[in-house]
């Protein structure tokens, strides 16, 4: 299988006032097509920040990042951003869903920003709502729901456009462990039709269901544990 | 997407209504204000036109140079307009003269004080359209009538009025209805509701008038050939005067100079007075006004906008995310923006159609029919409020959608310092202007006050003044009046204060002993004028029956008179020899200087002698008590002496202060407006704080927890936005003081600036703006602050 992302002495720094913190440090690893990969470390060790340079959220500071046979390191926001609404779907521990919109609206909103059409979109949209058995919700606010139910409209809404890559950020550090079950079980579902999926998780148990776990150090990768 | 835009910003509104509502009610305020300003502007620069021709109309105007000063006047003499005619250019020349008129329908009186005596070419020069006769020939004969068209309605009904004849004056003249005009417009500087020929004062009565060159009386108008140069021929004027009327000129050693004022621009630019003035000073002051509401309610939206980024940036940070582009989210919150403006620019024009009525009435007169009827003004409203929109959305959108995604999803965003300093001077800048306004309206107010209350120097409080207009029932009247039992005194005169005065070519003995020529202000008076008036005689005598000769070679001057011939004090004057229109004699008395005009002049030189006709101001000096009846005696008095003209009579303080009329509008709407200003800025800087105070909510519980009083954290929350107001206050001072300098200077009695005005403003702003802060704050002091820790 080819490699999706390639990552080569990757360099990130945080300048504040005096200090200047290095986040990721000469960083190199690769993830094929349709791996599961799971991301750990002690807190503030750079996953976070790895996790938006691969979203292409942040640009890095050295290194190189080949997406998809193509170098990105540099690229600018808006280069970024229509590369990123094609081909990524995130999930965050904190949901992070709009408060103003619906489920329904949140979930459409990716597709709004790719430009498909009403009806294409409602199709896609009640597809994906139903598969996150959510659909009876789907004119609730956030507010209205539960995390789980959030994490679930959350997931709904980074995978809507079909990205060939969905990042997870602790996606069930806010969730029950059978709210969380639920998600990893999504995850490994979408990952099972072919989605590629890399994840950064606090838990033994959740990093379980990756292929690999890639585990992090002051900024670079310090071991690699082979699961499947 | 745009739909989801919509959904976006209607639940956001809905979601934050305190702040919806603060920034849609200040712009609808500041909107509607802008509107009113700008019909009123408008309207003030429209007028007369509606003239065809009125690039080619001027009005001649006369300045008359005397040996000792040069006199502004308004009207060349009589005999100018039949005479200009003479040059090529001039096309058509007419003078235009107001007069109250009275009429007598059958045996119903009418009491006209707008009627007009113009000459024949009137209706072909000024375009005030002719619904009934022909413009060409309806003022040619004498005792010729055009009526309005409402004037027709009130004399004669249904009842076809042309041809009908109407009797004119006390004298009872029959004239005839030659045609009816349509009303004239309300932005016309000629007012007048009935046209009568000219030819009938310079046929009838004086036929000498025409080739009176000394005479000076009413406002004469040429119209110029198309293509004629007014400058170059206004060169040609001294030659004409020359060549007519040189002899007489140095024989009274006045010479008058005339020059042309472009018809457009007497309404507005005219020093020189008109039937109605406008003040081109007042439409500035107003744009200015105008523009600066406008200003603070943009600033409003602003402010309020980016203050609530903040909480906005989490969206920002997940649209960028799913892959919105930057240009996207901008135009997101321009849209947004546009939005607002679009529901306050609706609630807007309901609000000036609301409003069309209270403000005709508050500018006092028709300056607006209704938004309805000009629907380009609503296409410029909208205009106006998608200019807004933009304007106002550009800043905070390009600050949101600046945001980077990584940063405001972690949390970690903090409300950016520089968008604090933004909104500092931008709150700095609103309360600067609302200060400003609010010192104008303090100095508009305090020299209003102090002209009312100015001694003016004679008694002008419990005088009744009839106006008998020279009927010769007059003197039989005021026989009558005097035995009444609360009259005190009675004077019969041609002037009373306000009412304005004629001037005579006078001659009067110098300090060098000489005969020196003057035009002087002059008022014919009677025994009884000077002591009902209690003017103080500071030299000689008053008027007195015990002389024979005082009805006929008698003088009394007032101060500025006995100036104005060199003498040092008053007493030098008495005794020396006057020439005046037809009359020899000695200076008998000097009284006190008083403002026979508004405080907006200068006390000129006065002369004042005895007349024994028939004149056409009554004064009654009255005894308050049993007003009411005495009143109703006076009147009837009045009926059976001068049974042919309609009883009018007003109380002397209110007609002089009715000179304050304009004035009085100019600060009333300057008061409103100051106070919409103050209004939209404190709606803005409740908004601003609402929302620190709601930022702050922890930390004001953690210092409460630490032991903090309720007026610790008042003082806390209110020190920094009230610094800002103290801020503004001193960038407003140097900028009103300077306006409202010049402003004053129009006024020959002011008040001077004194500090009390700024002090008094100063108060004001920081009184409002603390209620207004208070009303937030005092909220979140006095809550308990388990509360508000755990909201975190
Ligand atoms: N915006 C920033 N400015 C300065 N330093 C930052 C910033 N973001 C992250 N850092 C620093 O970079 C390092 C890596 O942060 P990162 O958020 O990637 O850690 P993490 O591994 O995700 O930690 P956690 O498990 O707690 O989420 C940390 O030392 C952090 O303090
Ligand atoms: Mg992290």
């Amino acid at each position: 299988m080819n490699s999706m992302i390639k990552i080569k002495d990757l360099e990130k720094y945080y300048r504040t006032e005096e200090v200047q913190t290095v986040a990721l440090n000469k960083l190199t690893f690769d993830v094929k097509e349709g791996e599961f990969v799971a991301i750990m470390g002690p807190s503030g060790c750079g996953k976070s920040t790895l996790l938006n340079i691969i979203g292409l959220l942040d640009d890095p500071d050295g290194g190189s990042f080949i997406f998809n046979g193509i170098e990105v390191a540099g690229f600018n926001e808006r280069k970024r951003a229509d590369l990123r609404k094609h081909n990524i779907g995130f999930v965050f521990q904190s949901f992070n869903l709009i408060d103003e919109l619906t489920v329904y609206e949140n979930v459409e909103l990716p597709l709004i920003y790719t430009g498909v059409k009403p009806a294409d979109r409602k199709k896609r949209v009640e597809e994906v709502l139903e598969k996150m058995q959510i659909m009876h919700r789907r004119n609730h606010f956030p507010q209205q729901l539960s995390g789980g139910q959030q994490q679930r409209v959350a997931v709904a809404r980074a995978v809507v456009n079909n990205p060939k890559l969905i990042l997870a950020d602790e996606p069930t550090g806010n969730l029950d462990s059978s709210n969380g079950n639920d998600v990893m079980q999504l995850l490994t579902e979408l990952n099972d039709q072919g989605t590629t999926v890399i994840m950064v998780t606090h838990s033994e148990h959740d990093a379980k269901y990756s292929h690999r776990i890639i585990r992090m150090l002051d900024g670079h990768k310090v071991t690699e544990d082979i699961l499947v | 997407m745009f739909k989801n835009y919509f959904k976006i910003a209607f639940r956001n509104l809905w979601r934050h209504r305190l702040f919806s509502f603060l920034n849609i009610l200040g712009l609808t305020v500041g909107m509607t204000a802008c509107f009113l300003i700008f019909t009123y502007v408008n309207f003030e620069t429209s007028y007369d036109n509606f003239h065809s021709k009125s690039d080619r109309i001027y009005r001649i105007v006369a300045d008359l140079k005397t040996p000792t000063e040069v006199i502004n006047g308004s009207g060349p003499s009589w005999a100018v307009a039949p005479h200009i005619t003479e040059f090529p250019e001039v096309e058509t020349a007419i003078r235009v003269m107001q007069n109250v008129i009275l009429f007598k329908k059958g045996n119903v009186k009418f009491n006209e004080p707008e009627a007009l005596f113009a000459d024949p070419d009137f209706f072909t020069t000024f375009d005030f359209p002719l619904v009934k006769g022909d413009s060409k020939t309806v003022l040619t004969e004498p005792l010729s009538i055009v009526l309005s068209e409402t004037l027709a309605k009130k004399y004669f009904g249904d009842e076809e009025p042309m041809g009908k004849t109407i009797l004119l004056t006390g004298d009872q003249l029959p004239a005839t209805v030659t045609g009816i005009m349509k009303d004239f417009p309300e932005n016309s500087q000629i007012k007048g509701n009935v046209v009568v020929s000219m030819t009938t004062i310079t046929k009838k009565f004086n036929a000498r008038l025409n080739d009176q060159w000394a005479n000076y009386s009413p406002y004469a108008y040429v119209l110029l050939k198309p293509g004629t140069d007014a400058i170059a021929f206004e060169k040609k004027l001294p030659g004409f005067l020359e060549k007519w009327n040189g002899k007489e000129m140095d024989q009274l050693q006045m010479y008058p100079t005339l020059f042309l004022e472009p018809m457009k621009d007497v309404y507005l630019r005219s020093t020189r007075g008109g039937f109605v003035t406008g003040n081109i000073k007042n439409v500035y002051i107003f744009s200015i006004i105008g523009f600066f509401i406008i200003c603070i309610a943009s600033i409003n939206f602003i402010n309020l906008t980016t203050a609530r980024s903040a909480e906005r940036a989490k969206e920002v940070g997940i649209r960028k995310v799913i892959g919105a582009r930057k240009t996207q989210l901008v135009l997101q919150f321009i849209g947004e923006s546009i939005i607002i403006c679009m529901i306050a620019f609706i609630l807007t024009i309901g609000l000036i159609a609301l409003l069309n009525n209270s403000f005709n009435d508050l500018s006092g007169k028709v300056v607006s029919t209704g938004i309805f009827n000009n629907l380009q003004y609503v296409f410029y409203l909208l205009l106006v409020a998608l200019g807004i929109g933009l304007l106002a959305g550009i800043y905070p959108a390009f600050i949101l959608s600046s945001f980077k995604p990584v940063t405001v999803l972690k949390g970690r965003f903090a409300t950016g310092a520089n968008g604090n300093l933004l909104r500092k001077s931008l709150v700095v800048s609103q309360f600067a202007i609302s200060t400003a306004l609010v010192i104008g309206t303090i100095v508009v107010y305090a020299q209003m006050s102090f002209m009312r209350n100015q001694d003016l120097g004679f008694k002008k409080d419990q005088v009744l003044v009839i106006e008998t207009n020279g009927d010769s029932g007059a003197k039989a009247l005021k026989e009558t009046l005097k035995g009444l039992a609360n009259v005190n005194q009675v004077s019969l005169s041609g002037s009373v204060p306000a009412t304005g005065n004629p001037s005579a070519y006078s001659e009067i003995e110098n300090i060098k002993g000489e005969l020196q020529k003057a035009n002087l202000d002059l008022f014919f008076v009677d025994f009884d004028y000077i002591p009902l008036y209690k003017m103080e005689v500071v030299a000689g005598r008053a008027f007195s029956r015990d002389f024979m000769t005082d009805t006929t070679q008698a003088m009394v001057l007032n101060e500025a008179a006995v100036k104005m011939f060199g003498y040092t004090s008053s007493e030098q004057a008495i005794g020396k020899e006057f020439k005046q229109w037809g009359r020899e004699g000695k200076i008998v008395g000097v009284i006190k200087d008083f403002h026979f005009q508004s405080l907006q002049q200068p006390i000129k030189p006065l002369t004042m002698r005895i007349e024994q006709g028939n004149m056409d101001y009554l004064s009654v000096s009255l005894n308050t008590s049993n007003l009411q009846s005495t009143l109703a005696t006076i009147e009837k008095a009045y009926q059976k002496n001068i049974p042919n003209r309609p009883y009018s009579y007003y109380f002397l303080d209110e007609f002089f202060d009715r000179q304050y009329k304009s004035e009085e509008k100019f600060g009333t709407l300057f008061l409103n407006f100051s106070l919409l200003a103050i209004f939209i800025s404190c709606l803005g800087l409740l908004g601003l704080a609402s929302y620190s105070t709601m930022q702050r909510t922890k930390e004001i519980g953690v210092r409460k927890v630490l032991g903090a009083s309720v007026p610790n954290i008042l003082n806390l929350l209110s020190k920094d936005f009230l610094k800002l107001v103290a801020m503004s206050f001193l960038v407003a001072v140097p900028v009103s003081a300077y306006f409202m300098h010049k402003w004053l200077n129009d006024f020959a009695y002011r008040i001077n600036l004194s500090w009390w005005v700024f002090a008094l403003a100063m108060l004001i702003a920081l009184t409002v703006a603390f209620l207004t802060i208070m009303f937030q704050t005092l909220k979140a002091a006095t809550t308990n602050p388990t509360k508000s820790l755990r909201t975190e």
